[in-house]
């Protein structure tokens, strides 16, 4: 029963996850999904760019070092200094380069820049990574290109 | 009257002639003097800084580097720190007195370990702090024409100390007199008659700076002359404030190499490794002391003559009451404290500099490099590239020990870099690494021989429905016409060996199967693959290129294989991180870049391959544990004759490549493996890189194969081993011979549970 129980769960994320790597966040109504339908945060994260900047704001790294390069990254992204973002958030690469909460914040440092392609990439690396929850997931998942 | 009036209108005309030639004179006196004070002076070259090691929880990093990078910042060892530049390090702790570097304050830290990785930092308070800085070391600079260096000061980053000092010694009525000081001349005169030697200076500081500035050391009355003049026009022109701080910025302290060291700003870091507001009292005396005569009181060169000197101004200090009895019988007993002679400010690691200088000119101009006194911090880590250098050298000795001395002229070039980000970390380009000269590392172009092997390899496996690690690849015999010429490749065991799984062709790097598979795959298709991988060279059509005649240089080699060793994230290699101004405001960076050029699944499975060169092929030799933590994997290359001994390899964070060759191209006695893997291998050993973590594939799955054959084995099976397959390209075909052998397996896979992390863990690309 508790197995049954628990598949139907991950299904249910599963499928989540998947419908959302198939959005693209620019323009929700290019595609084909009825997103609406579907989940209304699904539809948030990839039309709504503050909606997303302050989920992925949300997700912080296990470590106190980082953590607070995080907080002062945030700080200057949130004033458009995207030089110093990057600056903050490559010390913090050096101290992990297994943190979900850095891809994520690279990944929309890039988008931001307007670097789509790069992007993507950083999203498609961080997805690579083994101790990121489905939450981080999905966020890196809004990423990806159709 | 006719004659007094020819007179007469000589002297005038005389003195007419005078006044405009002294009027000449001094105009053009005072255009150099103000363009020199108000221009040329405040120039500084660019700096070039090491990266600066930054700690905090939860980063491993190996114990022994730390202390290696603390003593080359000249830290010193001691039983319990009490001032900046001190550290105690016992079992798991060390104890830091940080001399502090932009926003890292000074003060003293405790770090505490875990074996290599940092649990904690606490302030003297006992507060626990989350990440303290090293001062990075400075590794060279832009040094204009005339290789004036200097760290310019400004007022408030001048200590009293040093005002103190030099008023004291070279100029007491510096503030009363107007650039020249009869007074001076003779109360110097008398002082000197009185201490049997010269104490004080009979020239003011202004006189000095004239001189210093315009004019050489000889002894000519028109000197003098021209000197006194200057002198006057600067005190007419500037504050007595602007002359004594372009004195402190501009005396000439020391010759080092081709560079001059100007300033008290350089002179402190030159002769103690750090800045000038660090110096105590003794060293503020020492620096002082050497301007009446750099080279002969040159604490370096001349200890003995620099203590006399440093103990005759503490003296002096004394006398004039700017330090206590006390202290003066305690600073005259002190040592020099001047830096460990390996503590070298000038340019250092020719190769690397190199490097950031190709870097820096794509967008900077000289001027602006040798002027704006820019500090360029870069991404190297001096323990590395200490290491890399001692053991490129020290394995040609060993080479040459055991082959003799046909390899005393033997060559070569080695390169690190941090595999996600693409960060340079050490680069030699010679043997020799710390001399100025032909830098292979970037300008050697040589035939990469087997290490273009992966690059072919894994275009075919990126072609997944057709390739896999098991596909069984041809390597007999092999005859056809290349520029009008037979062409028929031979292994380097000249055997032949038949049909061979793919994984077993690469780390045997065998030549046939892998020519045979290049023509398979064509010359487009493995030339997008050189263009994914970061090579930017145009791909000849022949097809010795598929066992190794296409010619990369070092550098261009390592960026191939950075984009392999991260699972086919391609980034730029960057040697800078980013450059700032004098206010230390970000002016230019080099930031992170990746772009994901190839899928991970099929990079996984040429990394495998490549870990296989170490568990049995021309890397073997270390634990199957061991490999597995560092997640290692390489390749080895020889070019035709071995004339070229390439290994390339990744082993934790690190990818280093390694070249060895003759520069007239001559043949060598050495193999990638008897040559260049073991330069490899004693930097690795000796910098022990530490534990990585592995990427997270769910698009791969492992099944039993057999070495020989490639088919579906089982672990009971003789030969087999365990290969990665992309989902769905598993082999199906069980041979009947091995039927009963490899069906006592598999029951402990596809649980329930490894089903449903299956399905949980959706993939990407």
């Amino acid at each position: 029963m508790k197995l049954i129980k628990l598949s139907i769960t991950l299904l249910i994320v599963t499928g989540l996850l998947s419908c959302a790597s198939n959005q693209n966040m620019r323009d929700a109504s290019n595609y084909k999904i009825p997103v609406n339908d579907f989940s209304r945060t699904v539809e948030l994260l990839i039309s709504n760019q503050q909606f997303l900047e302050d989920e992925i704001m949300k997700i912080n790294s296990q470590n106190p070092s980082v953590q607070r390069i995080l907080l002062s990254a945030d700080s200057d992204l949130k004033k458009e200094n995207y030089i110093k973002t990057n600056s903050e958030l490559e010390r913090a690469f050096r101290i992990t380069k297994n943190d979900g909460a850095l891809y994520l914040r690279l990944a929309h440092l890039r988008y931001k820049q307007g670097l789509l392609k790069e992007s993507e990439s950083f999203a498609s690396k961080g997805l690579l990574l083994t101790n990121i929850s489905s939450w981080e997931r999905l966020l890196l998942n809004v990423y990806l290109k159709n | 009257m006719k004659f007094k009036l020819t007179i007469g209108f000589f002297i005038g005309f005389i003195s007419i002639i005078v006044i405009i030639f002294t009027a000449a004179t001094v105009a053009v006196l005072d255009y150099r003097v103000t363009s020199k004070l108000d221009g040329v002076l405040w120039t500084i070259p660019a700096k070039i800084y090491s990266r600066p090691l930054e700690l905090a929880e939860g980063i491993n990093l190996n114990k022994d580097n730390l202390i290696k990078e603390l003593e080359m910042l000249s830290y010193e060892r001691v039983k319990n720190p009490l001032q900046p530049g001190e550290f105690k390090f016992s079992k798991d702790d060390l104890k830091i007195f940080l001399r502090g570097y932009l926003d890292q304050r000074s003060g003293i830290f405790n770090i505490n370990f875990d074996a290599s990785e940092i649990k904690g930092i606490t302030n003297q308070l006992g507060i626990s702090e989350d990440l303290i800085k090293l001062e990075p070391t400075v590794i060279g600079g832009m040094y204009p024409s005339h290789m004036e260096d200097r760290v310019l000061l400004n007022w408030p980053e001048v200590p009293p100390i040093l005002v103190d000092t030099i008023l004291a010694v070279e100029d007491q009525d510096f503030f009363n007199h107007y650039g020249i000081s009869l007074k001076s001349i003779s109360r110097a005169f008398l002082r000197n008659v009185q201490a049997g030697e010269v104490e004080q200076g009979g020239s003011t500081i202004t006189q000095q700076l004239a001189k210093s500035l315009f004019f050489s050391s000889e002894q000519t009355i028109r000197r003098k002359v021209l000197e006194a003049i200057a002198s006057l026009i600067i005190e007419f022109r500037y504050s007595k404030e602007e002359i004594l701080l372009a004195y402190i910025n501009d005396v000439f302290l020391a010759q080092s190499g081709k560079r001059a060291i100007h300033g008290f700003g350089m002179g402190a870091q030159h002769f103690f490794g750090t800045s000038i507001q660090n110096l105590s009292t003794d060293q503020v005396a020492l620096l002082v002391g050497m301007l009446k005569g750099p080279s002969f009181y040159n604490p370096r060169r001349n200890p003995n003559n620099a203590t006399k000197r440093r103990n005759l101004v503490l003296r002096v200090l004394n006398t004039s009451n700017k330090i206590s009895d006390s202290s003066f019988e305690t600073l005259k007993n002190k040592e020099l404290g001047v830096s460990l002679p390996n503590y070298r400010t000038e340019t250092r690691y020719p190769a690397f500099h190199d490097i950031v200088r190709l870097e820096l000119q794509k967008n900077f101009d000289e001027k602006e490099l040798r002027t704006k006194g820019l500090a360029v911090e870069t991404n190297l880590d001096p323990v590395l590239q200490d290491s890399l250098e001692n053991n490129l050298r020290k394995t040609k000795l060993q080479l040459i020990k055991k082959y003799g001395s046909r390899l005393d002229e033997l060559e070569g070039a080695a390169i690190a870099v941090d595999i996600s980000s693409g960060e340079v970390k050490a680069v030699a380009g010679s043997t020799k690494p710390s001399s100025y000269g032909f830098n292979r590392s970037i300008n050697a172009i040589r035939p990469i021989g087997s290490l273009v092997k992966p690059f072919i390899y894994l275009t075919a496996l990126d072609k997944y429905n057709d390739y896999n690690l098991t596909t069984l690849l041809d390597d007999s015999k092999l005859s056809l016409m290349s520029g009008g010429k037979v062409w028929e490749p031979d292994n380097f065991d000249k055997k032949f060996h038949g049909e061979i799984p793919l994984h077993v062709a690469l780390w045997q790097s065998y030549n046939i199967a892998s020519a045979r598979l290049g023509i398979d795959l064509g010359y487009e298709a493995v030339e997008n693959m050189f263009l994914n991988l970061g090579i930017k060279k145009d791909v000849p059509n022949y097809p010795s290129l598929f066992i190794g005649s296409f010619e990369l240089s070092p550098y261009q080699a390592i960026q191939a294989y950075q984009t392999i060793a991260s699972d086919g994230f391609y980034s730029p290699l960057r040697s800078i991180r980013q450059i700032k101004d004098t206010e230390g405001k970000i002016e230019f960076s080099y930031p992170y870049s990746i772009d994901q050029t190839i899928r991970p699944e099929p990079v996984a499975l040429l990394k495998f391959a490549m870990q296989q060169t170490f568990e049995r092929g021309t890397a073997r030799g270390y634990s199957k544990k061991q490999i597995q933590l560092w997640n290692a994997g390489g390749k080895t290359g020889t070019s035709d004759d071995q004339r070229d001994s390439w290994f390339v390899g990744f082993a934790g964070e690190l990818l280093v490549l390694v070249w060895l060759g003759f520069d007239d191209n001559r043949q060598t006695p050495l193999t990638g493996r008897t040559g260049a893997f073991q330069v490899w291998k004693n930097f690795i050993n000796d910098i022990k890189p530490v534990k990585t973590i592995q990427s997270s594939l769910p698009r791969i799955n492992y099944v039993w194969t057999d070495i020989g054959d490639g088919l579906r084995s089982g672990k009971k099976c003789k030969n087999s081993i365990l290969i990665p397959f992309i989902e769905g390209t598993e082999p199906n075909k069980i041979p009947d011979v091995r039927r009963e052998c490899s069906s006592k397996i598999e029951s402990s896979r596809n649980t329930v549970m490894d089903k449903l992390k299956e399905v949980f863990e959706v993939g990407q690309g």
